[in-house]
């Protein structure tokens, strides 16, 4: 069991599932930031790690990748983050959300061991398919960690046994593309996302593209929720001067916390 | 994978025995009128005592029988397998996987006009196939082969169909060598492992010996040994598998060999020469260096022949946009040109950083009608041009074709372009011989992804000839500034594939330094990590300064110019030769000319006379 597997979250409705950048643009900033979204009304989050080929991320969550990096942003470093955030008071589920090749040259054996240190409940690889996942899924499950898998609108007969996988949520992709802001959606995810709760019980998380209130609400009608990424972090990338600066973080920690708070209000 | 071997025609309790300690996959069983057909009880007692774990599957071979006997046969021997090697048709086929649940049935294809066609009609209906001999008074069974050339069709059909196939008729010990050079999934053995009318199980052992050593990657998930896959977003999956798909059976189709032949030879230039190198050879000493000329190709390096395959698959998979990476502009030349000969419209992703180095090939890039996007993400160089062509791919998947121009990347890619690119060993195996009368004791290639090296190396791989790859060391192997990716980098995944890597202690991956801009990859085609970690391929490392001074020797010696990256296999050649005698011969993939490179030579070497 872990906080995602929990009744808490696996049957609440209108899920709402934040991912932001770790060390963007210092780990204590992020720590801080974790908290605030916490307070905003966020269900679990999405916890990333800089690394140097994001090729499932545009450009918005490629820069707070750079920011990260150069105050020293890496999986350590991600790890180390959490458990602060831990004690700062964030009790939500946290996802580690990480390319493949740094959990190699960690170890994956390593890396479980950390994250349930570090207070994690999941991890969500983008650039690891069904196929190849078959081993760290069952590790992970052995530990009591949620291997979060993603479908996508061109998934079409590989859904059934990836949402049969599913442990924790899954992550529904509403469109085809990298991570960042879209304008509109395709009329086909309602059926997609129906298909899928038919083959799992897990929530169904939509994400990719979701930027507005109304896109929120949305999402949070038609799926168990949404998962918002770029446009939080695009905030954040504003605020970066701010936040370096110990005299003005909190205010603008505030100040993306109202952002997300106006994102998901009713 | 090896290829899966049926003993077939077991006729006591030795045999079964000698066959399962010689260890086949399969046991064949008689059930027709024959010399060697069994009695269904008899099975059951010979095989009773094997291992129920891993034991060889169980093979009853029916010749057009009664379903209600070849179901009582299959429950009395215990069967795994029916084989209906008679007229029976996918109906019968169908009807008898119904009424046998949990035995599956193989039909036999007689190798004859209209064969594939007849596998087709068995799509759905078969579990298996096996292709045999067909003779006037007999359904096989009569020792003799047929011609071993139509193998790849059957078995790429029945890739396609997703089943397995076996070759039968006339294989032995003897003859086995030269049929493993089609790459046949299974072999269906009878009398090649007779002695008179008995089984010989030294001929079963030879026999297993001899497929033991066969190479036959990538596995059906796509890996190299532990190498290779594919580690991409989800988005992807379908696209890799279609691609897959289509692959097998486009290529497959005698329209798209004779189209590409004529392509190959019309409009690239080949065959290519092979051509003797006396002058380089006096000045070396020992071997006798012959230079196989893909630098005389149609754009100037080897890259055109994966350039143009790929453009004529996605031009047959009805898709209207291309879209390649590059690096030093070299594929994207070959890209853009292919999509200006077929009418297709073509972006190519280059970093900024290469686009400042490498701005004539952009301009020759935009002359032939292809859009050049200007990659600023990263390091702004082909690392990262790559992630933005998987981008925009992710983005576009359904009319986008990405045309990668190494053997890199998610699977199919690596096999694909190794594919496309194994025309340049199969020539040379031809003209070795007609040239020499012999093979090379060694060839050499250069390697930055590495396809000019596998096109290469191939269909020489377990031949004998020794095979090296060279990386470039940069300015020196003690330095931090080389690409020696197999020399000094560590397991990961980049874009797409599980290989080796230049890389820091947290997985990022950085730029590697070579002079030459085709060799500073920091990754590695899978294939290669495999090669080199199971020892069927050595590779060496080269400085630039060894390189620039191979590149004037063969200047002046044999008025060649080579590209900077193949001046790294000359060099190991400079260091090599010596070692062999002068009976020995060395073949060099002279991958690409040097004219792109004349900028760099003359910035490195000050334009001096020497």
């Amino acid at each position: 069991m872990n906080r995602l597997t929990q009744p808490g979250f696996q049957t609440k409705d209108a899920l709402f599932v934040p991912y932001m950048m770790s060390g963007d643009p210092t780990m204590d900033a992020s720590t801080d930031i974790a908290v605030a979204l916490q307070e905003a009304g966020a269900d679990a989050l999405e916890w990333g790690v800089p690394f140097s080929d994001p090729l499932a991320d545009g450009p918005v969550i490629q820069e707070a990748g750079k920011r990260a990096q150069k105050t020293g942003g890496n999986l350590p470093q991600a790890l180390a983050g959490m458990k602060e955030a831990r004690k700062k008071g964030l009790h939500i589920p946290a996802v580690l959300f990480t390319y493949v090749n740094p959990v190699l040259t960690y170890g994956v054996e390593a890396l479980i061991h950390d994250m349930k240190e570090s207070g994690f409940d999941g991890i969500l690889i983008p650039d690891l398919p069904y196929e190849e996942s078959t081993d760290w899924r069952e590790k992970f499950l052995e530990n009591g960690l949620s291997l979060v898998p993603l479908i996508a609108p061109s998934s079409q007969n590989r859904t059934e046994k990836i949402s049969k996988s599913a442990d924790g949520f899954l992550y529904y992709v509403t469109s085809l593309g990298v991570t960042g802001e879209r304008t509109s959606f395709s009329e086909k995810i309602a059926d997609d996302i129906a298909a899928i709760q038919n083959f799992t019980e897990v929530p169904v998380l939509a994400g990719f593209g979701i930027t507005t209130n109304e896109h929120v609400r949305h999402f949070q009608s038609i799926a168990d929720g949404a998962i918002v990424g770029s446009a939080i972090v695009k905030e954040i990338g504003k605020e970066e001067e701010a936040l370096l600066d110990s005299r003005t973080r909190a205010d603008a920690v505030k100040r993306i916390k109202s952002f997300v708070e106006a994102l998901i209000s009713y | 994978m090896r290829p899966q071997i049926k003993f077939c025609g077991m006729r006591s309790k030795k045999d079964v025995v000698n066959a399962c300690s010689a260890g086949a996959d399969y046991l064949g069983f008689i059930f027709a009128p024959s010399k060697r057909r069994v009695r269904p009880e008899d099975v059951c007692e010979w095989t009773a005592e094997l291992p129920q774990n891993n034991r060889a599957l169980l093979t009853g071979v029916f010749v057009d029988e009664e379903e209600t006997t070849i179901i009582q046969t299959a429950k009395t021997a215990g069967l795994d397998i029916i084989q209906c090697h008679g007229n029976e048709t996918s109906v019968d086929v169908h009807a008898m996987k119904t009424a046998l649940s949990g035995v599956q049935v193989f039909k036999t294809i007689h190798h004859e006009s209209g064969a594939l066609l007849r596998m087709k009609e068995f799509e759905n209906a078969a579990d298996g196939f096996l292709v045999d001999t067909k003779t006037e008074h007999s359904m096989g069974g009569t020792g003799t082969a047929f011609d071993w050339d139509a193998v790849p069709e059957y078995s790429e059909e029945a890739k396609r169909q997703g089943v397995p196939i076996f070759i039968a008729g006339g294989i032995t010990a003897g003859n086995a060598d030269e049929l493993l050079k089609y790459h046949p999934w299974g072999l269906d053995i009878s009398s090649g492992i007779e002695t008179g009318d008995e089984k010989d199980y030294r001929k079963m052992v030879t026999i297993m010996k001899k497929t033991a050593n066969v190479y036959a990657f990538p596995d059906e998930l796509g890996r190299f040994g532990d190498f290779g896959g594919k580690y991409v977003p989800e988005t992807l999956m379908y696209a890799l598998t279609q691609l897959e798909e289509a692959y097998h059976t486009i290529t497959a189709e005698e329209s798209f060999k004779a189209e590409l032949q004529q392509e190959l030879k019309r409009y690239a230039g080949r065959p290519t020469e092979i051509t003797y190198a006396g002058s380089l050879t006096e000045a070396y000493g020992g071997a006798q260096i012959y230079l196989k000329r893909e630098d005389l190709l149609h754009t100037g390096a080897h890259k055109i022949n994966n350039a143009l395959a790929q453009g004529l698959l996605a031009k047959k998979m009805g898709k209207t946009e291309i879209i390649a990476e590059t690096g030093a502009g070299q594929h994207g030349v070959a890209t853009a040109t292919m999509a200006a000969r077929f009418g297709l419209s073509c972006k190519v992703f280059m970093g900024a950083e290469d686009m400042k180095r490498q701005e004539l090939n952009v301009f020759r890039m935009r002359l032939l009608g292809a859009e050049v996007l200007e990659v600023q993400s990263g390091g702004k160089t082909l690392k990262d041009a790559t992630n933005e062509a998987i981008r925009h791919w992710v983005a576009n998947v359904d009319t986008t074709f990405y045309l990668i121009g190494s053997v890199v990347g998610p699977h199919p890619y690596p096999m694909i372009v190794r594919n496309f690119q194994r025309v340049i060993g199969d020539e040379s195996i031809r003209q070795m011989e007609e040239i020499c009368g012999k093979q090379p004791a060694e060839a050499v290639a250069c390697v930055g992804g590495g396809s000019n090296a596998m096109g290469m190396f191939y269909p020489y791989i377990n031949s004998g000839v020794r095979l090296t790859g060279i990386e470039a060391a940069g300015k020196g192997m003690d330095t931090p500034d080389h690409a020696a990716t197999l020399s000094k980098g560590r397991k990961g995944v980049l874009h797409g594939a599980l290989s080796y890597l230049i890389q820091d202690d947290h997985g990022n991956v950085f730029e590697p330094y070579s002079i030459s801009a085709g060799l500073d990859y920091p990754g590695i085609g899978p294939e290669h990590a495999h090669l080199r970690d199971s020892g069927i391929v050595n590779y060496e490392a080269v400085t630039d300064d060894e390189a620039m001074d191979a590149l004037e020797d063969l200047c002046r010696l044999e008025g060649i110019l080579p590209a900077i990256e193949t001046a790294h296999a000359l060099a190991y050649v400079k260091r090599a030769a010596k070692s062999y005698s002068e009976d020995d011969a060395l073949l060099v993939c002279l991958s690409g000319r040097g004219d792109k490179d004349v900028h760099t030579i003359q910035q490195v070497l000050g334009g001096a006379d020497k």
